[in-house]
């Protein structure tokens, strides 16, 4: 394995470790192996390195996708410290349940208008996408059309 | 052509211990260097140690300093209120106010004691070398002698390079030095051509031995695997970038990697992350070094540099990199040496890591090749020879 990208006596070609390593990345991704809220989340400073990328609105959607809904449900509840752990849990659940109610109603709202406020960025763009091709296209066919008439 | 004997360097700022930056480190070792090799070298400087307060810290005057004459003067009042809103302005992209621009220069670091200097006694200096060029000082110094100033402007891609008087910084000095090719390119497609003449110089480095096994022995860490980054903590550095990305590749990963900082700057680390980061602080130089030899690999996450002098250092200290690819410079470091991998996103940092973490001879591998590209590219030989001829062809 270790030999995989060793190139004569240079040493490694690390432009080309890093096209495999690209390409294992965009399988993996078709794949859903990186539809995970962490990965979302820890993209959170790097969007604004990827602003003039031209993919990157698409990746950003796909950030905010996986991140995109509060999870409202019920989770573990421990407690770190030894002493009166057992009564501290139960002081926990209680309070989660009193809560629950509220704060349920509250992010199921919220959830819903992060998804609607998704779907509309979206179908916006794949409008401007879907128009922006249409236009290349049409470019494309009249610079062809006036290179024809040139010769 | 007129050999450049005497020589001034002007930066706002005077490297001498303590947190400084990449520029002012930069320069220092330039002006040190043309001295041993036999020019007359004067540094003019301002009595600053902090970058965000400016105040005058060091009490003005003459010291020689390394065989060159350091001169320091007084910062100028500045309304700093204005200038950070003036910052904010720009920072917030989209196209700046002229008066926006003007606030922001008048009320940057200035030194009227410095420009006067500079004024009476400038026609003393064969060349004027000044940089970075973010700061007002840069700007008003080379108005005063610009058929004399040589700008080394460590120019990253940043909404300041995108204002008027910056284009007119660069078409207003008689030469430029660039710290690598990728940053001479972001200057002509920034400020088109043709440009005063100019070469990529960069910073030699003088070698050291470290000891990565020793440093790993002290912290108790015989097999704790961790990446290491050296250098000022903040936003604009990718700092922050780098925490997110660590804390989601070891609770995705399960993989106990860790991160060991040195330098200065304040870390707000996530809970998830407490004890998984070990940070240094301020160390010694050789401390600095154990530490980076002892790394899995050497994390630059900073998407704003013109050189990466501590890249430099990890691959001196056989360290490889792991570096992000939106910094033009250090891609196109880390490829020319073969030294280092490059991420763009998560999921590439994610898979890179692994990578390197399983496969310890090839890291050795890159490490090695790193470091044979400092000592060829980077000896001080090297760079004064570059520089001096610049220096000496500009006249």
């Amino acid at each position: 394995m270790d030999n995989l990208f060793e190139i004569g006596a240079d040493g490694l070609d690390t432009a080309a470790i890093v096209a495999e390593i690209q390409a294992t990345v965009e399988r993996k991704t078709r794949e859903g192996v990186y539809s995970d809220p962490h990965v979302a989340r820890a993209e959170r400073s790097n969007l604004a390195n990827l602003k003039n990328e031209e993919n990157f609105l698409t990746f950003y959607l796909d950030c905010l996708r996986d991140a995109v809904f509060v999870d409202i449900n019920d989770f573990d509840i421990y407690e770190r410290r030894r002493r009166f752990s057992r009564a501290l849990v139960a002081f926990k659940r209680l309070v989660w349940k009193m809560l629950k109610f509220y704060t349920y109603r509250l992010w199921s709202q919220q959830n819903q208008v992060n998804g609607l406020l998704l779907t509309a960025v979206e179908s916006t763009e794949s409008r401007y996408r879907e128009k922006m091709a249409a236009l290349e296209a049409r470019v494309a066919r009249l610079e062809e059309a006036l290179r024809g008439r040139a010769s | 052509m007129k050999t450049a004997d005497s020589i001034a360097f002007v930066c706002p700022r005077f490297a001498a211990g303590g947190a400084v930056g990449g520029a002012e480190t930069l320069l220092r070792n330039q002006a040190a260097r043309a001295a041993a090799a036999g020019r007359r070298v004067t540094f003019l400087t301002t009595c600053a140690r902090s970058h965000f307060s400016w105040a005058n810290e060091l009490p003005p005057g003459e010291r020689t300093v390394d065989g060159m004459t350091v001169r320091f003067f007084p910062v100028s009042p500045r309304d700093e209120a204005a200038f950070l809103d003036a910052q904010r302005s720009i920072c917030a992209g989209g196209s700046v106010l002229p008066g926006t621009e003007s606030a922001w220069l008048a009320n940057s670091v200035h030194s009227e004691a410095l420009y006067e200097h500079l004024a009476s006694h400038g026609a003393g200096y064969d060349r004027i070398v000044m940089g970075p060029y973010l700061f007002g000082l840069t700007y008003r110094a080379s108005e005063i002698l610009p058929d004399r100033t040589v700008l080394v402007p460590c120019l990253h891609d940043e909404p300041f390079a995108a204002l008027e008087a910056t284009r007119a910084l660069f078409h207003r000095v008689r030469a430029i030095m660039f710290n690598s090719a990728p940053e001479q390119a972001l200057a002509e497609r920034l400020f088109g051509t043709p440009l005063p003449p100019s070469a990529v110089v960069g910073m030699g480095m003088d070698d050291f031995a470290a000891d990565g096994d020793a440093f790993r022995k002290r912290h108790a860490w015989a097999d704790v695997d961790y990446l290491i980054y050296c250098g000022r903590r903040e936003p604009m550095k990718g700092t922050t970038l780098l925490l997110d990305y660590l804390g989601a590749f070891r609770r995705r990963t399960g993989r106990d990697v860790r991160l060991v900082l040195t330098g200065s700057g304040p870390v707000e680390l996530p809970g998830e992350l407490a004890g998984a980061v070990t940070d240094l602080g301020f160390v010694s130089e050789s401390e600095k070094h154990d530490a980076m030899a002892g790394a899995l690999a050497f994390a630059h996450p900073s998407v704003n540099e013109s050189l990466g002098i501590v890249l430099l250092e990890s691959w001196l200290a056989g360290t490889p990199a792991l570096v992000h690819a939106c910094s033009a410079v250090l891609r196109d470091q880390c490829k020319r040496s073969r030294g280092g991998l490059w991420f763009r996103i998560y999921p590439e940092f994610e898979e890179t890591l692994l990578w390197i973490l399983d496969r310890p001879a090839l890291r050795r591998q890159m490490g090695t090749a790193g470091r044979r590209f400092v000592l060829s590219e980077y000896s001080w030989a090297k760079t004064l020879g570059r520089m001096l001829s610049l220096l000496d062809e500009a006249g």
